[in-house]
């Protein structure tokens, strides 16, 4: 290996890299806020008592799961502009198909969450002659929030990566920015190693975070 | 707008050897990254530093990077560091059985963990120690435990393979996005392509759940 | 239920006429602390015979299921040493920190535990017959005969082949029993194995121990069931912030206790029954 590094070249780039990382972040960040006020809604769905609501729910989310997020993301590009006829922005086009995959995603995960709350809380509740809805908001979404939270943060930073997707429709995200870097340059190996490390740079305290988090559960369940 | 659905039987046969490679390559660095990553889980547990820090940082960087840019790390990257060309199969096989290595590590590495200290009490207490209860005790509930977070595994590598179509390999999604561009019909196609990888994974993600009631339920709790 | 469940050549019971004394198993100036602030041993003396059942009482957090523990060799004692049949078996002092000196030593003790820790992968027979064949090198045939009759004797031929998940709590205890009589223990240790149990499940498995108490097996039991310890008892010791504080045959200390903790103790247990 006599390969020579040569970093000079990223100087001239920065800007577009900067430009290409707020993309990446507004596309990560809206998508989450997205999926966990969503995911919340549509777990709700699926558990609802009639089977119209809860099955069109539990179709929406297994047919997000069971597709690759690529095509997903290829299919609102193409598609939903030639169906609706309508335009829409690249980026809220990003969002909407990412904010979508991680709602489905999400759901599965607070319905786990949900299902863990015991029962016995759910007769004080009804014992205590709480609604419906304040039952949901004040006694269920709190527990099912934190058995969840470490598999909705790590659903988050999936998203986080699965954005990098977007380049492949030629949004100008951090890949795209990285991408064409790369090809303008001839610098493949320090331009994709330098993106890299940004995206886990960007990953790795969340992921630190939840195996906290988790560590911590682990230790209130074992007292 | 007029869609015609039956224009995509027209093209099934196109559609299939796209749905064979894609399989192709999902089962092959599957067995790969299974077996790597269940290696990999046990150097993870050794107690010297020097095997423990770099195979846990290997599977951070990989878990914490996108898949795409270890795609591209790999297809560009490798040959200019090396100075040898690597033929493209040889690079996507290399990708995405490096990505299952990791993944599929964190798995093995749960489910030993998972194993309640009582089981260990409980070979003290007959004399079954080290080897015996690692290959006997250990090891197999630990792998019992393990099957539904592989398969799922899988089926994650199954979606992600789509990710080859990018690097110009001829898989599904190549096929479903070539065809969809030539006819001006994405629509069709794509929801074609959709519903394809769609019945390929959903049965696979209902196997984790029977698996997980019947099998687990009877031997491993 | 009368044939004998043990196989096994009984130890030769030494008696000494004071009840707490005995050569079987000696417990000097026993030290384990978890930390700064919690003494589960606390300079332990404790003597036992061959043929003694020993129940230890006492509040939570007293120590009780540490001493079962480290007879078994699962924890580390910090200090003074335990013999067992003669030999020194256990020193805090010594290079391996407070484990078992001799391992063959430690195959002749059997522990059951609360939360029956059968293997969950394997059948009943497989479960019976793992440490015999890995450890004492019997062959399949020979370990799959022994665990047939202790399986018979113990009503339980029909679940030869049932997975753990499929038996009850009474029938998964029983099995454990089973699995730690396969190595011909000389001394038994159970730590509360009926806790976890439902009530009407508990018999079955008392009975069981009964029935080993019959055929004097050494037993040490750590339970909260007063009534059992009554029955089943050669000596109550009473344990309180990792000592001794007071032991006698069970009449003795459930009716006339010496020590005023002992009695105070026995007042609140006895209420809650």
């Amino acid at each position: 290996m006599n390969y020579q590094f040569d970093f000079h070249f990223l100087t001239g780039n920065f800007g577009a890299l900067w430009e290409g990382l707020k993309v990446t972040l507004q596309l990560a960040l809206v998508s989450n806020v997205v999926g966990l006020i969503l995911g919340f809604g549509l777990c709700l769905l699926t558990l609802n008592r009639w089977f119209f609501i809860r099955w069109p729910a539990q179709l929406f989310i297994e047919f997000f799961r069971c597709t690759p997020a690529l095509l997903q993301i290829v299919w609102f590009f193409y598609c939903l502009p030639m169906l609706f006829n309508v335009f829409i922005d690249p980026i809220t086009m990003g969002v909407l198909a990412l904010g979508l995959n991680l709602t489905a995603f999400n759901a599965e995960a607070y319905r786990a969450g949900v299902q863990a709350v015991p029962r016995e809380h759910l007769d004080a509740c009804v014992a205590l002659g709480l609604r419906p809805w304040q039952r949901t908001l004040y006694v269920i979404l709190p527990q099912a929030l934190r058995t969840a939270l470490p598999v909705l943060m790590t659903n988050g930073i999936s998203i986080l990566q699965q954005s990098a997707l977007v380049a492949i429709v030629a949004v100008a995200d951090l890949m795209y920015v990285g991408k064409s870097i790369a090809t303008e340059a001839y610098r493949p190996l320090e331009t994709y190693s330098l993106i890299a490390l940004i995206y886990f740079a960007l990953s790795l305290p969340i992921a630190q975070l939840v195996q906290w988090l988790e560590r911590r559960q682990d230790t209130a369940l074992a007292r | 707008m007029q869609l015609d659905f039956m224009v995509v039987f027209s093209y099934w046969q196109v559609l299939a050897k796209g749905l064979a490679l894609t399989l192709a390559f999902t089962v092959s660095c599957a067995v790969l990254g299974s077996v790597c990553g269940f290696l990999l889980s046990l150097l993870r547990l050794s107690k010297s530093p020097l095997i423990r820090i770099p195979t846990g940082l290997y599977v951070e960087l990989f878990r914490g990077t996108p898949l795409l840019i270890q795609l591209f790390w790999i297809f560009f990257c490798l040959p200019v560091v090396f100075g040898i060309s690597v033929p493209p199969y040889v690079s996507v096989v290399l990708a995405l059985t490096l990505y299952m290595t990791a993944i599929t590590s964190e798995t093995f590495r749960g489910a030993l963990k998972s194993i309640p200290s009582e089981q260990h009490d409980a070979c003290t207490a007959l004399g079954v120690a080290s080897w015996n209860k690692v290959f006997y005790v250990i090891f197999p509930q630990a792998l019992l435990r393990a099957v539904p977070p592989l398969l799922s595994n899988v089926v994650s590598l199954f979606k992600e393979s789509a990710l080859i179509s990018s690097v110009g390999i001829a898989d599904l999604m190549f096929v479903g996005q070539n065809i969809s561009n030539s006819t001006a019909r994405p629509v069709e196609f794509l929801s074609a392509v959709a519903v394809i990888y769609f019945l390929v994974a959903f049965p696979l993600t209902r196997l984790v759940g029977v698996i997980e009631t019947r099998m687990l339920r009877r031997y491993a709790y | 239920m009368t044939a004998p469940l043990l196989v096994a050549a009984q130890p030769q019971a030494s008696f000494v006429p004071d009840s707490a004394g005995g050569d079987f198993i000696q417990l000097r100036d026993v030290y384990k602390s978890y930390g700064e602030g919690l003494v589960v041993m606390d300079h332990l003396n404790l003597d036992m015979r061959a043929d003694d059942r020993l129940v230890i009482i006492g509040p939570s957090g007293s120590g009780k299921s540490s001493l079962l523990r480290v007879m078994m060799g699962l924890e580390s004692i910090q200090g003074g040493t335990i013999s067992f049949q003669g030999k020194s078996y256990i020193d805090g002092n010594a290079r391996n920190h407070g484990k078992p000196l001799d391992v063959r030593l430690q195959t002749q003790v059997g522990m059951v535990f609360q939360h029956y820790t059968l293997f969950p992968h394997l059948s009943v027979l497989s479960n019976l017959i793992l440490a015999p064949m890995k450890v004492h090198g019997l062959s399949k045939v020979q370990a799959t005969e022994k665990a047939r009759l202790f399986l018979a004797r113990l009503g339980l031929e029909s679940k030869l082949n049932a997975y753990p998940s499929q038996l009850s709590g009474g029938q998964k205890q029983r099995v454990a029993i089973a699995r730690a009589l396969m190595l011909e223990p000389k001394l038994m240790l159970f730590d509360e194995v009926t806790s976890a149990l439902d009530p009407e499940m508990v018999t079955e498995v008392q009975n069981v121990m009964m029935q080993l108490a019959e055929e004097k097996m050494a037993m040490i039991i750590v339970t909260h069931d007063m009534h059992f310890a009554r029955n089943i008892a050669s000596r109550v010791v009473f344990c309180a912030n990792g000592k001794v504080v007071e032991q006698g045959p069970p009449a003795q200390i459930f009716t006339q206790p010496k020590e005023p903790r002992t009695r105070e103790f026995l007042e609140k247990v006895l209420h809650l029954d």
